[in-house]
């Protein structure tokens, strides 16, 4: 199936802004990251969020064919009160 | 109203926005950029939204608030780009009958935006720059509460 990748952040200047994508049937989130951390193994240091299709999920989220993959850093705020 | 901008946040219409005859009290936080952060001396800021879902995830802030609180009108907005130091890069009005609930509500609000929704600071500083929640064996970022 093919999912279509958008990064932000530090991770789009890394890895640009995205692109299409084929992954086995039924991959997971986890999946795709472990396959991208494979091809860039300085990503592995990096804390990441996920959302599909404009909404968070977590690594163990099952695709499907189109979904759009958003991986971006933690939010930018965050800090103290 | 819930916007991201590109231009400066007006304060009139953020508190155009939520005046509503039966409210007895307007809050408004401004977030401003900080010339200085973790010793740094700040030049800039600039702002990286993942636009459609973050304007979502303030939408749905925005009713998660009326939820919990009697709240008569909510008011968020968001700048991106470049924003320099000492102006405002986010803006939230809520008005409510009771001013109680509007502080309570925009407190949260605030907390629960930087925590959530997908925009990100990168720090213009002399001699660099950084996106804020990237820095690799830096603390970790602490968990929304």
């Amino acid at each position: 199936m093919r999912v279509r990748l958008r990064f932000f952040a530090a991770l789009r200047e890394r890895l640009g802004p995205g692109g299409v994508r084929t992954l086995p049937a039924g991959a997971s989130v986890d999946t795709l990251w472990h396959a991208l951390v494979a091809e860039r193994p300085e990503l592995a240091r990096l804390r990441v969020r996920f959302a599909v299709n404009e909404a968070y999920v977590e690594p163990s989220h099952r695709l499907a064919e189109d979904d759009e993959v958003a991986v971006f850093p933690p939010v930018s705020g965050g800090g103290r009160r | 109203m819930i916007r991201l901008t590109r231009t400066p946040i007006a304060v009139d219409a953020l508190l155009r926005a939520v005046r509503d005859p039966a409210a007895g009290g307007i809050v408004v936080f401004l977030g401003t950029t900080r010339n200085v952060n973790e010793g740094r001396h700040v030049v800039r800021l600039e702002y990286e939204a993942f636009a459609r879902m973050a304007v979502k995830e303030m939408r749905a802030l925005a009713i998660a608030a009326r939820r919990r609180w009697a709240l008569r009108r909510v008011a968020l907005v968001h700048r991106t780009g470049v924003v320099p130091v000492g102006v405002a890069s986010v803006g939230i009005a809520v008005s409510a009958a009771h001013r109680a609930e509007a502080f309570a509500a925009c407190r949260w609000l605030i907390d629960r935006l930087k925590t959530i929704v997908p925009i990100w600071k990168r720090e213009h500083f002399r001699g660099g720059r950084v996106w804020i929640g990237m820095q690799q064996g830096a603390r970790p970022a602490r968990r929304a509460r």
